[in-house]
């Protein structure tokens, strides 16, 4: 049960902060947006402004529009000239409301410069026909619209971009809602952006998401099996006889200090391109730990088997092959497993050494364009891939090693638990189903 | 201490019986000689003498067991005679031949448990006759009967971690049997194990011995082990580990629970008792003995 709270908890907090408005929230993701005289810095609907700066930006077109109201008057003459300038920045006012149309429903994803059909609408809101609803408009807003309209069907009734207003309207004023910064995109956002992402087929140059899955496990587990079959022997052979352990061990813990990442530009000079400087990063990562480790583990073996052994007429060669090597397999597997769990943190750095590649590869591009809804999915993956690898090893080291005292670990795996959870619930509806029926050869049964 | 009603010298009157055992055991082949054995061990804080001058004879099937005072040297004599250690003076015969190492030609029984946990019960008494290059189907009938003489066949294909602590020593006699040893050493074989156990435990040894052609050291702390199984008991002293006395235990053959409280065996529990802790009188003489309870509540 606490197992399930372990995962829950942290879902639910994530959850809670981006479902509950009052929770944190610290930005306004704008769903109006407006030009601002002057200022070139253009914020556009989906954008995040901090809750400090919108009312700012709220004032700023406020006072805009109040500049602009006296010209909007047919009896005002307008400056010659300016005419096709004011309808440059008129078009932009009326293609301000698209955002909030396609939230509505009123128009699809294409028909944002769809002028004649944004024109409509602002005759069908001005008009009272139709109000949108999610959202709405202020009331503020929709008295800007019917302002705007009164205008603007004196000119025309549809859109006609010939006969366009030439004077000015009135900006709309920004609208938001309370959210968080994009770095915490909520839940469903998440699921949505991972869905897609995961279902999108290859294309020449872009990798499908399970290419790039299969090409970062590839490097993890080969960098780590590579490290495992040279880093075992010489572990055990260490841990074995102290000769080897002192002419080996003292280099291998001081070459361990020596950041991997550190070597990633000599590795592409030696391994060139492609994976091989890659693997060789996640080798250099693991390696050396490995050995000491290993070593640690082999020297663990307890003494009195070996002399036992010894007694029973084991040469050292046999020593080593039927006491040493079967006596720490237990160990030395549970060792490998927390191993592998040390390469994999290696992946990331792995994959940015010479041409950056697999998962890395996409999180740093979507990274730096800001698509955290995109970058979560994918980190989580990665750690899900971890998890589960190791506790699929630990769930079947019980069947490899039937002699230890554990013996098969099948319920002792947090995902175990979780997984036998279903099962033995549904056992128990089962049984709770088939009527108990008492033995009639046992008379003192109440 | 023992309680002694009976003559404490008893322990070195023998019955025509006993005596005619003795003489005859005297006549075999010695098996197992040491010869003015000494060992020291080199350590920071000094060198300390384990074991000095030892000399005795080991006769071909004696059951023989070494007895004397915690730390006295008894573990380091039969790692000596295993082969596991070296000594540092003096020799060690084997039929003759002096040992060098361990070998199969000496079996051993640890205290500690040390059958291989990945081996099944069957394998592990098969290991030392695997490790001279026997396997089959006859080394593995053979094993088979190591351990049906153990009383073991229903667990032959157990792992070491699913068996009770004196099924266990009975896997790692059985284990040391299998190579057909001159001589079956063993150091405390059933410390670990509870009082009942034990007693088993000896029953069953005492039955194997009887049954095969092997010579046994024993080594225990245990004064009533030692009177129960042995042919001789030799009596170390402590610091440093000289040979104090081999009593002759009087105590007629084939050995019962029954003889517990005959006064042979009394008064050889009594000999070896003086000899391990001499003229030390009564152990509550040596605690302080502060009173903690109130005044006129006595107990006694
Ligand atoms: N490897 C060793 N190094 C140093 N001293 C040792 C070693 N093994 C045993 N000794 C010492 O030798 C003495 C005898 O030990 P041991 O044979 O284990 O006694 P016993 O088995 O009779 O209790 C003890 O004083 C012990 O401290
Ligand atoms: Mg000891």
């Amino acid at each position: 049960m606490l197992t399930m709270f372990s995962f829950s908890l942290p879902l639910l907090a994530w959850c809670a902060v981006s479902y509950l408005p009052f929770l944190w929230h610290p930005d306004v993701e704008l769903q109006i947006s407006a030009d601002r005289e002057g200022v070139t810095t253009v914020y556009t609907p989906g954008d995040r402004v901090s809750e400090e700066f919108f009312p700012e930006f709220e004032a700023a077109v406020r006072t805009q529009n109040e500049e602009v109201s006296p010209f909007m008057s047919l009896d005002k003459p307008v400056e010659a000239g300016s005419e096709s300038s004011v309808r440059r920045s008129n078009k932009k006012v009326l293609r301000h409301l698209a955002p909030l149309l396609v939230s509505n429903g009123w128009l699809t994803e294409e028909q944002t410069k769809d002028d004649a059909a944004i024109y409509v609408a602002w005759k069908e809101i001005a008009t009272g026909a139709r109000l949108p609803e999610q959202p709405a408009l202020t009331e503020e807003n929709l008295e800007i619209v019917r302002k705007n309209w009164a205008l603007m069907s004196r000119y025309s009734d549809s859109y006609n971009a010939d006969n366009f207003v030439s004077r000015p309207l009135l900006s709309l004023v920004p609208q938001g809602r309370p959210a968080n910064p994009d770095y915490l995109p909520a839940p469903h956002r998440v699921l949505i952006s991972g869905f897609k992402e995961f279902t999108k087929p290859a294309e020449a140059e872009r990798p499908s998401m399970w290419q790039r899955v299969g090409h970062s496990m590839r490097i993890v587990f080969g960098g780590f099996l590579l490290a495992a079959l040279v880093g075992v022997p010489i572990g055990v052979i260490c841990g074995t006889y102290s000769f080897f352990s002192k002419l080996i061990e003292p280099f291998t813990d001081f070459f361990r200090y020596m950041p991997a990442p550190t070597f990633s530009t000599l590795l592409v000079v030696i391994f060139l391109a492609n994976d091989a400087p890659k693997m060789a990063l996640v080798f250099i990562g693991t390696i050396f730990q490995l050995i000491l480790v290993v070593a640690n583990t082999t020297r663990r073996l307890e003494l009195p088997l070996l002399e036992a052994a010894q007694t029973l007429g084991a040469n050292q060669a046999q020593l080593l092959t039927r006491v040493v090597i079967p006596g720490i397999l237990p160990n030395l597997y549970n060792d490998l497993r927390i191993l592998l769990g040390w390469a994999w943190t290696w992946l990331v750095i792995a994959e940015l050494v010479g041409v950056k590649s697999g998962l890395t590869e996409f999180i740093e591009t979507q990274g730096r364009w800001r698509n955290f809804d995109s970058v979560y999915p994918v980190i989580i993956l990665i750690g899900l891939i971890g998890f589960f690898t190791d506790q699929i090893l630990s769930f079947i080291r019980g069947f490899i090693f039937p002699w230890t005292s554990e013996g098969p670990a099948i319920t002792s795996t947090p995902v175990a638990k979780v997984l036998l959870f279903v099962p033995r619930w549904f056992k128990s509806a089962v049984d709770e189903r088939i009527p108990y029926q008492p033995e009639s050869t046992s008379p003192n049964k109440a | 201490m023992i309680e002694i009603q009976t003559d404490p010298l008893l322990y070195r009157v023998q019955k025509p019986e006993v005596r005619e055992r003795f003489e005859a055991l005297k006549q075999r082949p010695v098996v197992l000689s040491v010869q003015n054995l000494y060992k020291t061990f080199e350590s920071q804080t000094g060198t300390v003498t384990a074991l000095k001058d030892v000399s005795f004879d080991v006769y071909r099937r004696e059951f023989m067991c070494v007895i004397g005072p915690s730390g006295c040297g008894k573990s380091t004599l039969i790692r000596i005679l295993a082969g596991l250690e070296s000594s540092s003076d003096g020799k060690v015969l084997l039929d003759g031949n002096p040992v060098t190492g361990p070998g199969p030609d000496r079996g051993m029984v640890f205290q500690s448990y040390t059958l291989f946990p990945w081996l099944t019960v069957k394998q592990n008494v098969m290991f030392g006759p695997r490790m001279s290059g026997k396997r089959g189907t006859s080394a593995e009938s053979e094993a088979r009967q190591w351990i049906d003489l153990v009383g073991l066949s229903k667990f032959e294909n157990s792992y070491p971690h699913q068996l009770s602590g004196g099924m266990k020593q009975r896997v790692a006699i059985a284990r040391a049997l299998a190579n057909r040893p001159r001589i079956l050493l063993m150091d405390e074989p059933f410390g670990a194990l509870d009082a009942q156990t034990r007693c088993q435990m000896q029953s069953y040894l005492l039955q194997i011995w009887r049954n095969l052609d092997i010579t046994i050291l024993f080594i225990t702390h245990d004064l009533d082990e030692a009177a129960f199984l042995a042919d001789r008991i030799l009596v170390l002293k402590a610091n440093p580990g000289e040979v104090n006395e081999i009593i002759e235990v009087p105590v007629p053959r084939p050995r019962s629970a029954a003889q517990f409280i005959t006064p042979e065996f009394i008064a050889t529990k009594y000999r070896i008792d003086q000899l391990i802790h001499p003229d030390q009188g009564s152990p509550e003489d040596a605690l302080p003995f502060p009173r903690m309870t109130p005044q006129g509540d006595d107990v006694e």
